[in-house]
């Protein structure tokens, strides 16, 4: 459970990573908080000849408000979030998410740039920021770029880097005072990785409505029109006019072939949507 | 080696120090402080809890290097903290521990839970500590200790602090240190033993009637082609090998084309910044009558030290449109060893989903340069399989499927 004897450096600014790690002559890998790439270097299935530290990068560490977002750097850390050292302006959704991912001790270290990156499927940040809107900005030999984060990630466990490319900041767009979300996440054990992630946002000032279904095995499937999920949306009962068939279908089209799994992701779907409605 | 500073239990420590060498063994291996646990070594079970400028921080994934410059306090600090000398009285009134291995960490998260949290129910303290595990007490006596510490401070007036006083962005134990140049581990094997996969002594792919794997899944996709062209390019061993990303064989097949067959290689597989090569056998067995095939197969990792086994059976029949065909594929498989141990079947199945979707790209352009008059031998293929850098056209599929359902229902 030792890692291999990797080379280390820890540059002071992004301009001192991207030569790093357009170096192609050997395996380089970026680590900010190292909770998920810690237990993977222990065992060995990571082996790079270089970890390039990125947590001693002021930018990164940062956190920016502009008139319709809040940006923060990288490697803000779940608990930063949590305990709204990070200003929140998503009416409570980001800091009651950050709570309920892993364990405090993790939480201390990970980050949310490093959680995207990573790209499992059933990490929290993936499933809650499609369904906020929220974008993060890449930076590499070719300047900036901006992507959302749902098409950040590619598959399990791949992100949309291009070569020497790191992800410098999320952005995450402030939500109207009558915006309501709701959040729901199906694991056996406290901690563990979701099996399923149900999230939703309204915000009829902006004129948004999301529904996302998270920890599939893969992509998270994003439904950027929630409306068609929830009929005409006149229920007085929050959630009682879901589509549970509809919803069964978007799941099943977004590449989901058990039943049980499906009908998992269904329900948590359609309890965000209640919570959204209770709040 | 580098020399790294940090400050332990408010003692400055300049000492020598690997990249790799994480907090815990820099605490017990280099300064003697044996009273932080490892059980797991990969961040589950909780017992290396320390506390990292003031805040818990597991110190079996947190290298000592990422750490420079920080305030790091383990057990061995905390004689003399209110708190934990608290929660030591009532650890032993209420029967909290028995071995102790898990004490340390618990001490360090329970402190951090009686800091923190202003009046939680005994619910919110076990989810608060959740990521500490015991096994030989239970948790019962250690909830009651902490239960017993908090109603008593707050009896004594004393408040709980938001965010256990924290007041800086960015990991714990971050943004103490000055720049470090890039600093190399210690001196590592130039030579890398060649492997020689010619000079291996063949072995077979065991057949087994009672294997079950552990896990299975069927995908089907449709080829452009007629049928009997791809069930005869399906006989061609090493072309079907030459369209699978990273795949390659160790010289001919054994065994006559049609018959069974015996062929050994390896596949490179790269999933986010895992890389696995896996060197084996399969046996294949081709069904003329019903145009189906069985290949079982095993293979080893040896930089994971990991074994998987698999059976794939695939059928080929027409399409319903004419001139085109269908395969549909089962596939089965297990895996044992470290890679195992750190995969969710779900993962593997999404990488198997786009690794089938490049595949059937190649086999694609491989039929149509061949049915254009090409050779086999230089029809374009992908190299290795890069999971990031494709994307699948199964999903793609799947989605086309969704829209011509969506229209029907009108």
């Amino acid at each position: 459970m030792k890692p291999v004897n990797f080379d280390y450096a820890r540059p002071k600014d992004v301009a001192g990573v991207l030569p790093l790690i357009a170096d192609d002559s050997r395996t380089v890998k970026i680590m900010a908080g190292g909770q998920s790439l810690g237990p993977m270097l222990n065992m060995r299935l990571v082996q790079p000849d270089l970890v390039v530290d990125i947590t001693g990068i002021e930018e990164l560490r940062q956190v920016v408000e502009t008139p319709d977002a809040i940006v923060m750097g990288g490697c803000i850390t779940h608990a930063d979030i949590e305990d709204r050292r990070v200003p929140d302006m998503t009416r409570g959704a980001l800091p009651a998410v950050a709570g309920g991912i892993a364990y405090r001790a993790v939480r201390n270290r990970g980050t949310i740039g490093g959680s995207i990156t990573h790209a499992d499927p059933s990490a929290d940040w993936i499933s809650i920021l499609s369904a906020l809107g929220a974008t993060v900005t890449l930076r590499g030999p070719g300047g900036s770029r901006s992507v959302a984060v749902e098409d950040y990630m590619l598959g399990a466990l791949e992100a949309d880097l291009r070569p020497g490319e790191m992800l410098v900041s999320v952005s995450v767009p402030k939500l109207s005072v009558s915006a309501r979300w709701g959040y729901y996440k199906s694991c056996r054990k406290t901690g563990e990785f979701a099996h399923a992630i149900g999230a939703f946002l309204v915000d009829p000032e902006r004129g948004v409505s999301r529904a996302v279904f998270g920890a599939t095995e893969s992509r998270p499937i994003v439904i950027a029109d929630a409306r068609q999920l929830l009929g005409e949306g006149t229920a007085t009962e929050p959630g009682r006019d879901f589509d549970s068939r509809l919803a069964g279908e978007l799941v099943e089209a977004g590449g989901m072939s058990d039943p049980i799994d499906r009908q998992t992701h269904v329900v948590a779907l359609r309890r965000a949507i209640q919570q959204a409605g209770s709040a | 080696m580098s020399m790294i500073h940090l400050t332990i239990n408010g003692k400055p420590v300049d000492a020598a120090c690997e990249p790799r060498t994480h907090l815990a063994d820099f605490l017990r291996e280099t300064n003697n402080l044996t009273g932080t646990h490892l059980g797991c070594e990969h961040g589950v079970c909780g017992a290396c809890t320390i506390l990292v400028d003031g805040v818990p921080t597991r110190s079996c994934i947190t290298f000592a290097a990422a750490c420079e410059g920080a305030s790091v306090t383990t057990v061995e600090g905390l004689d003399d903290d209110d708190i934990t000398s608290e929660l030591r009285t009532a650890f032993s009134r209420e029967h909290g521990l028995q071995c102790g291995y898990c004490t340390p960490g618990m001490l360090v998260s329970a402190r951090d839970v009686v800091l923190r949290m202003d009046a939680p129910s005994e619910h919110d303290i076990r989810v608060a500590m959740s990521g500490n595990l015991c096994r030989c007490t239970g948790y019962v006596g250690i909830v009651r200790a902490i239960q017993g510490v908090i109603a008593d401070r707050r009896a004594r007036g004393i408040a709980a602090v938001a965010g256990g006083g924290r007041t800086r962005l960015g990991p714990a134990g971050s943004g103490n240190a000055s720049t470090a140049k890039e600093a190399a581990g210690a001196s590592k094997a130039a030579a890398v033993a060649a492997v020689k996969p010619a000079g291996q002594p063949r072995t077979a792919a065991r057949k087994d009637d009672n294997w079950k794997p552990q896990t299975t899944f069927e995908q089907s996709f449709t080829v452009a082609h007629p049928t009997d062209v791809v069930w005869d390019f399906f006989g061609r061993v090493d072309e079907v090998a030459a369209c699978l990303p990273g795949a390659s064989l160790n010289g001919a097949p054994e065994g006559g084309p049609g018959g069974d067959e015996h062929v050994e290689g390896q596949i490179k597989v790269k999933v986010g910044p895992i890389s696995a090569e896996f060197h084996g056998a399969a046996d294949i067995t081709r069904d003329e009558a019903t145009r189906t095939g069985v290949i079982d197969g095993t293979g080893k990792d040896k930089r994971s030290n990991s074994a998987t086994r698999g059976q794939i059976r695939y059928a080929v029949k027409e399409a319903e449109t004419p001139g085109e065909t269908r395969v549909d594929v089962a596939i089965g498989f297990t895996l044992s060893g470290v890679l195992a141990q750190f995969s969710r079947s779900g993962l593997v199945q999404d990488v198997a989903n786009r690794l089938i979707g490049v595949f059937v790209q190649n086999l694609e352009a491989r039929l149509a340069h061949q049915a254009g008059g090409g050779d086999a031998d230089s029809a374009p293929v992908a190299a290795e399989f890069n999971a990031g850098s494709l994307m699948s056209s199964v999903i793609v599929g799947q989605v086309k499927q969704f829209f011509a359902r969506l229209f029907r229902r009108g």
